[in-house]
């Protein structure tokens, strides 16, 4: 590392998260579009970690409580994620078993394990693959909402079947708790400040 | 030795710092059509359009009229035995509301319809504003709001659902498709193409330009 990189920071600036604007990095608030101002996102890496612990808890409610309660000529069958998953494997359906397996507990749970690795490479002060770890963070926040698919599923169903006494569809207490951890995980996304991850480069060559 | 200039010279509105990695990039050459990216880790910075505004004016008020059909028409039917159940769109949120299941039903109330349709309406009086060049007092907060609440709208996550949902109910009994489903499927498309055509750095350099306080 001998050439130094042409960063904001190093010129003394903040970049606005919002609005992309670059002004001196003294000021509390953003010249152009008023957003408080910050060269790096305010304690970055514990907001994530408090936002991914709680995730990483409410994942597994969302995972054992039923998600929907299919109750056909008055009788409650109970399922969860998975079940409904394998239920539709059952019905010869397995494009779509996929997209929710995918959706619903890949996304969900390698989302976690990136960003806990991610966290931690920072914390290391790791400099290698930081383009690779940059696309990775990217990667994860723009698949963040998709995890939503399993819980708006539910909520149409239950919706469009009450047909009482015959087939009637109620969602079950994981969808609340599923919700949760796409929400805590889209926010741990946020907190995280991917220009922590080539800090480390400028405090190696200014060693 | 190196010399830093002077740190005004990046704060003209020509400069930006790549928001992943923070590489200072100078986007005064950038063409018409051309997209600048980070030559560091190649994150997307800016696209320079012809017409810009011109586009998401055309596209978020037919987005808006689209939402407003997809919200007032039956949206699907269900039939089996005999029997037969609809729903609307806003239903989808009003039913878990009378399970009591009300953060939910306030949840997704808000990223199907409430959260695009406050960010559409914001898109449409900012970009108005910059299309007839006027000032107003609201026009940052309002632009501010568009950026902020952007990753919390869900309507394509929200169709794929109801594809997905279709499949699984398909083989369990007739299903009718109604005006909404495809007001709601154009409305997506739209959505989503005024999202894309949403340019943050080009967006707040034409609101700046309004503000000539530099
Ligand atoms: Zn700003
Ligand atoms: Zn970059």
């Amino acid at each position: 590392m001998t050439d130094s990189r042409l960063t904001a920071a190093s010129q003394g600036l903040s970049s606005c998260h919002l609005c992309l604007k670059l002004f001196n990095h003294e000021l509390h608030q953003c010249p152009r579009c008023n957003s408080a101002a910050h060269s790096r996102k305010p304690d970055s890496m514990q907001r994530t970690l408090a936002f991914l612990v709680t995730a990483a808890i409410l994942y597994i409610p969302a995972n054992t409580l039923p998600i929907m309660v299919t109750e056909q000529f008055g009788q409650p069958i109970e399922s969860t994620i998975l079940g409904g998953i394998v239920l539709l494997i059952e019905m010869g359906s397995l494009p779509v078993a996929v997209v929710i397996f995918i959706a619903s507990i890949m996304i969900p749970l390698g989302k976690l394990i990136a960003m806990f690795y991610l966290c931690w490479s920072v914390q290391q002060g790791s400099i290698h693959s930081t383009v690779k770890r940059t696309k990775l963070y990217r990667m994860v926040e723009f698949i963040g909402k998709w995890s939503m698919i399993d819980v708006f599923v539910v909520a149409l169903l239950v919706a469009l079947i009450h047909l009482n006494g015959l087939l009637v569809i109620r969602p079950g207490l994981a969808t609340i708790a599923f919700c949760a951890v796409v929400i805590t995980s889209i926010l741990a996304a946020e907190s995280f400040d991917p220009r922590l991850i080539w800090d480390q480069m400028e405090e190696e060559n200014n060693e | 030795m190196y010399r830093p200039p002077p740190k005004s010279i990046y704060q003209r509105s020509n400069y930006l710092a790549c928001p992943s990695c923070d590489l200072i990039f100078d986007i005064s050459s950038l063409k018409t059509g051309d997209t600048a990216r980070c030559t560091g880790c190649n994150h997307f910075l800016t696209t320079h359009r012809k017409g810009e505004l011109e586009h998401v004016a055309a596209f978020v008020s037919s987005a808006i009229i689209f939402l407003m059909i997809a919200c007032s028409f039956p949206f699907m039917a269900f039939q089996a035995n005999g029997l037969e159940s609809t729903m609307t769109l806003p239903e989808t949120a009003f039913i878990l509301w009378d399970y009591k299941m009300y953060l939910l039903a306030f949840l997704i109330a808000a990223f199907i319809i409430v959260l695009p349709a406050v960010i559409l309406i914001s898109i449409m009086s900012v970009t108005i504003a910059l299309l007839l060049k006027r000032k107003h007092p609201w026009l940052n907060t309002v632009a501010r709001s568009i950026f902020t609440i952007k990753n919390w709208c869900m309507v394509e996550v929200f169709f794929i659902a109801v594809l997905v949902s279709l499949v699984k109910i398909t083989r369990m009994a007739t299903i009718e498709m109604g005006l909404s489903f495809w007001a709601y499927a154009i409305f997506s498309v739209l959505f989503v193409l005024t999202i894309s055509r949403l340019d943050r750095f080009q967006y707040w350099r034409r609101i700046e330009m309004l503000n000539p306080h530099d």
